[in-house]
C-alpha cells in the first residue's frame, strides 16, 4: 500500500520535471513580453526531431544533445520575437494570439509535411532501464531528464536575480514604461526572454526523446498541461510555474492511481479549479517574478 | 538466374494469379498487338478489338492527416495487386481489360470521407471500392457507396459493416472474432490466466475491451483488472504501476501504436513478468518494432491477415518488401487480396457495370489464389456481406519478424511461451 503511493509520488514527480521545462517558457514569456505563446508545444517538438536526428545521423545522445538543441531555439526564438512579435505588440491583444496560434498551426503542418504521421524513437543504453530499490523503481531516461529539468531551472532563478539582464529582465515584466526609461531595451530583454524560453522547451525535447516518441502532434500532449500549470502557479511567476508542474504531475499519477485511469487529468482540474476557488490569483500569491 | 526470372518460375510453378516479369508481358503485348495489326490488314476485326476499355476500381485511404502512416502503405499494395492483376491479363472475359485504380486521399477525416467517396463515384465510372483502413471512415464511405449502388470491400473490422448493407463486404474477420481468439491464445501461454484489460476511453478501445468482458468467462479467462484510459498520455507508469498491484500475469492492451510504446517499455522498467496481448492496428505493423526494437520479442496480437500465411501472401510479401523494404502489414496484405477477388467477380460478371459486379461479389466462393488469401484460406460471402469462412489469425513478434502462430491451421511458426 505504501509502496504503491511511494511508486506514484516518484512516477507523478518525474514527469512533472518535464511539465515545468515546458510551463516555466509559457510563463516566463508571459511574465516578460505578455503575450501567451500557443506554439510553445511545437518547439518541444522541434527539439525532439532535431535530438532524433542528431541521434540516428551523427550518433548524439539525445541528452547530449541538448547543447545544439538549446541555442538553436535560443536564436529560433530571438529571430521570432525581433521579425514576428515585436510588430503586433501594442494595446490590442488578438493580433498577438493569432500570431503564436498561426505559428502553432504552421508549424504542425510543417512537420507533418517534412517528418510525416510516423513515430520516431530513439534507443539509449539507459531507455529502459531502471534502479530497483527495494520495491520500488526509478527509470533512468526519467532520473536523468528531471535532474537535468532541475539544475536548468535553478540556473535560470539565478539568472533573473542575479545578474543584470536577468533583473532587467524582471524590470520589463514589472512595468515596460518605467523600465525603459531606466535605459532598458526591452526589444532585447524580449528577445532574450524568448530565447531562453524556446531553449527551454528545445530542452524539454532532448531530455524527452530517451523516453518517448517524436511525431508532429507530441507538443500539443505536454502544452496542456503547461498551460494548467502556469495558471495554478500564478501567471508569469517562475517558481510558482514550477512547483505547481510538480504537484500536477504528482496530482495525475495519484488520481491513475487511486480514481482511475481515465481520470488524471480530471484530478489535475479539480485541483485547478479549488486553487482558483480559494487563490484567484494561483500559489504564487498573484506577484509575478 | 536473375532475381526476376526466379520470381516468375516460382509463380508459374505454383500455377496460380502469375506474376509475370515485364518481359513476358512485352512479349505477350507485341503478339496482341501484332495480331490486331494484321487482322486489321484483313479488315475483319477492328482495330481497337484487342484493347478492351480499362475497368475503374476506386480506393480511398488516408494519406494525409494521423492515419497517413498507414494510409500510405496500404496505396502501395493497391498499385501493386492492379499490376498483378494486369500482368496476368487483366480481365479476360472482359477481353483482357486492365484495372485502372484511382485513389483518392480521405485525409484521416470523417466529413472528408464523405464528400471524397461522393466525389469518386459521380466523377468515374466506378465497379467496385476498396478502403479505407479505419472503421470510422469506411463506415462512412460504405453508406455513400450504398445508395451509389456501388460495391465496396473493406478488410475493415468494425460489426456495424454488416448492418443494413448490401453493397458492403468484409472478407476478414470481424472485431467480434478478435477478443476470442485473444483469450484462446492467453490460456495457450499461461495456464491460469489472470488478465489485465487496459484499453483506451474511445469508441473503438471501448467495444473492442467490451468483447473481451462478455466472452472471457465462456473461454475460463479471469479478468482483474478492467481499466480505461485517456488515450496520448504522456506517461504510462501510473497505469502499468496499476496493473501491477492487481497481480495479473497477462496484459491486453487496446491501443493505439504510441500509447502502446511507452506501455511496453514501461513494463519492461517495472521488471514486471506478464505475457502482452497489442491486439491489431498499430502492433502489427513494421514501425511497431522499429520503435519497440528488441522489446517486442516474444508479444502477441491478432490479425485479420499476416504475410506468412499461405504461399500466396508470401509472394506477394516478397514483391511489396522489395519495393518498400518492409514486410507487407495486416491491412495492407488483406487488400491485394480483396483487389482479386474484384477481378474475379469481374471475370463472373462479364461486365463493369456495379451491380452485377455486386451480384457475382455476393456468389464468390474461392479457396485457391490470391482472391483466397485469407486466414483459412478460404472465401465465401454469406447474406450479410460477411466471410462465413472468416477468422482472425494470432500473431507473434519472433526474431523481428511477425510470425503466424494460432490457430493451428494458419501458423507457420508455434506460439512461444515468454
Amino acid at each position: 500500500m505504501l509502496e504503491t503511493v511511494a511508486q506514484a509520488v516518484i512516477n507523478g514527480l518525474l514527469i512533472g520535471g518535464i511539465y515545468a521545462l515546458v510551463s516555466i517558457g509559457v510563463t516566463l514569456i508571459f511574465g516578460v513580453v505578455k503575450i501567451v505563446n500557443f506554439a510553445q508545444g511545437e518547439f518541444v517538438m522541434i527539439g525532439m526531431y532535431l535530438s532524433f536526428y542528431l541521434a540516428t545521423q551523427f550518433g548524439i545522445d539525445p541528452i547530449a544533445s541538448l547543447v545544439v538543441t538549446m541555442p538553436v531555439l535560443f536564436v529560433v526564438g530571438a529571430l521570432i520575437q525581433h521579425f514576428l512579435i515585436r510588430r503586433v505588440l501594442g494595446p490590442n491583444d488578438m493580433p498577438q494570439i493569432f500570431l503564436t496560434f498561426a505559428l502553432s498551426l504552421l508549424l504542425l503542418n510543417l512537420a507533418l509535411m517534412l517528418f510525416t504521421a510516423n513515430y520516431r524513437t530513439v534507443h539509449t543504453s539507459y531507455s529502459d532501464e531502471a534502479l530497483h530499490l527495494g520495491g520500488l523503481y526509478i527509470p533512468v531516461a526519467k532520473l536523468i531528464a528531471f535532474v537535468v529539468a532541475m539544475i536548468l531551472s535553478g540556473a535560470l532563478w539565478v539568472f533573473l536575480h542575479t545578474t543584470d539582464l536577468g533583473k532587467a529582465m524582471r524590470a520589463a515584466s514589472q512595468n515596460r514604461d518605467v523600465a525603459t526609461l531606466m535605459g532598458i531595451n526591452p526589444n532585447r530583454v524580449f528577445c532574450v526572454a524568448l530565447g531562453i524560453a524556446l531553449a527551454l522547451a528545445g530542452a524539454a525535447g532532448s531530455l524527452l526523446m530517451p523516453f518517448y516518441s517524436a511525431y508532429p502532434f507530441v507538443g500539443q500532449v505536454f502544452v496542456l498541461m503547461a498551460f494548467v500549470a502556469v495558471v495554478l502557479g500564478t501567471l508569469g511567476n517562475v517558481m510558482g510555474a514550477l512547483i505547481a508542474s510538480l504537484m500536477m504531475g504528482i496530482a495525475e499519477s495519484l488520481g491513475i492511481q487511486y480514481v482511475g485511469a481515465d481520470s488524471g487529468l480530471l484530478v489535475v482540474f479539480a485541483m485547478l479549479l479549488l486553487t482558483l476557488a480559494f487563490k484567484p490569483n494561483g500559489l504564487g500569491g498573484g506577484r509575478a517574478r | 538466374m536473375t532475381k526476376d526470372r526466379r520470381q516468375s518460375v516460382l509463380s508459374n510453378a505454383s500455377g496460380t494469379g502469375q506474376i509475370l516479369s515485364k518481359r513476358q508481358s512485352r512479349r505477350k503485348f507485341l503478339l496482341k498487338a501484332g495480331g490486331a495489326v494484321a487482322a486489321g490488314a484483313f479488315g475483319a476485326v477492328p482495330l481497337r478489338g484487342w484493347a478492351a476499355d480499362p475497368v475503374n476500381i476506386g480506393a480511398l485511404y488516408p494519406t494525409t492527416g494521423g492515419m497517413a502512416q498507414i494510409g500510405v502503405g496500404c496505396v502501395a499494395a493497391a498499385k501493386l495487386a492492379v499490376e498483378m492483376v494486369n500482368e496476368a491479363g487483366g480481365i479476360k472475359s472482359l477481353g483482357g481489360a486492365r484495372l485502372n485504380l484511382i485513389v483518392s486521399d480521405v485525409q484521416s477525416d470523417t466529413t472528408v470521407t464523405r464528400t471524397e467517396t461522393d466525389r469518386l463515384i459521380t466523377e468515374n465510372k466506378l465497379s467496385a471500392i476498396h478502403g479505407c483502413f479505419a472503421s470510422a471512415l469506411t463506415l462512412i464511405a460504405s453508406e455513400v457507396a450504398e445508395r451509389a449502388k456501388v460495391p465496396l470491400i473493406t478488410g475493415s473490422s468494425s460489426d456495424q459493416l454488416n448492418k443494413g448493407r448490401t453493397y458492403t463486404f468484409t472478407p476478414f474477420a470481424r472485431a467480434s472474432q478478435f477478443a476470442k481468439a485473444q483469450l484462446q491464445m492467453a490460456k495457450l501461454v499461461g495456464d491460469k490466466p489472470k488478465v489485465a484489460v487496459i484499453f483506451e476511453n474511445t469508441a473503438f478501445g471501448t467495444s473492442t475491451s467490451n468483447g473481451l468482458k462478455e466472452l472471457a468467462p465462456a473461454e475460463g479467462v479471469e479478468i482483474v483488472m478492467f481499466e480505461p484510459y485517456s488515450a496520448g498520455f504522456t506517461d504510462a507508469s501510473p497505469l502499468i504501476n496499476k496493473v501491477k498491484a492487481s497481480g495479473a500475469n497477462a496484459l491486453f492492451s487496446v491501443s493505439y501504436l504510441n500509447d502502446l510504446i511507452l506501455i511496453v517499455r514501461t513494463v519492461k522498467q517495472v521488471g514486471l513478468n506478464v505475457a502482452i496481448n497489442g491486439g491489431s492496428g498499430g502492433f502489427v505493423i513494421p514501425d511497431f518494432y522499429k520503435n519497440v526494437g528488441k522489446l517486442a520479442e516474444g508479444l502477441q496480437g491478432v490479425a485479420h491477415w499476416n504475410h506468412d500465411m499461405s504461399d500466396d501472401a508470401q509472394k506477394v510479401n516478397a514483391e511489396y518488401k522489395k519495393r518498400t523494404g518492409d514486410f507487407l502489414f495486416e491491412y495492407a496484405g488483406g487488400l491485394v487480396a480483396q483487389t482479386f477477388m474484384i477481378a474475379d467477380a469481374l471475370e463472373r460478371a462479364g461486365s463493369a457495370d456495379p451491380q452485377k459486379v455486386r451480384e457475382a461479389l455476393s456468389t464468390l466462393d474461392v479457396s485457391s489464389g490470391y482472391a483466397a488469401m485469407a486466414p483459412g484460406g478460404k472465401v465465401k460471402f454469406g447474406p450479410d456481406g460477411k466471410n462465413i469462412y472468416g477468422h482472425p489469425v494470432g500473431v507473434q513478434w519472433q526474431n523481428g519478424d511477425l510470425a503466424s502462430v494460432f490457430p493451428k491451421d494458419d501458423s507457420r511458426a508455434p506460439l512461444l511461451k515468454t
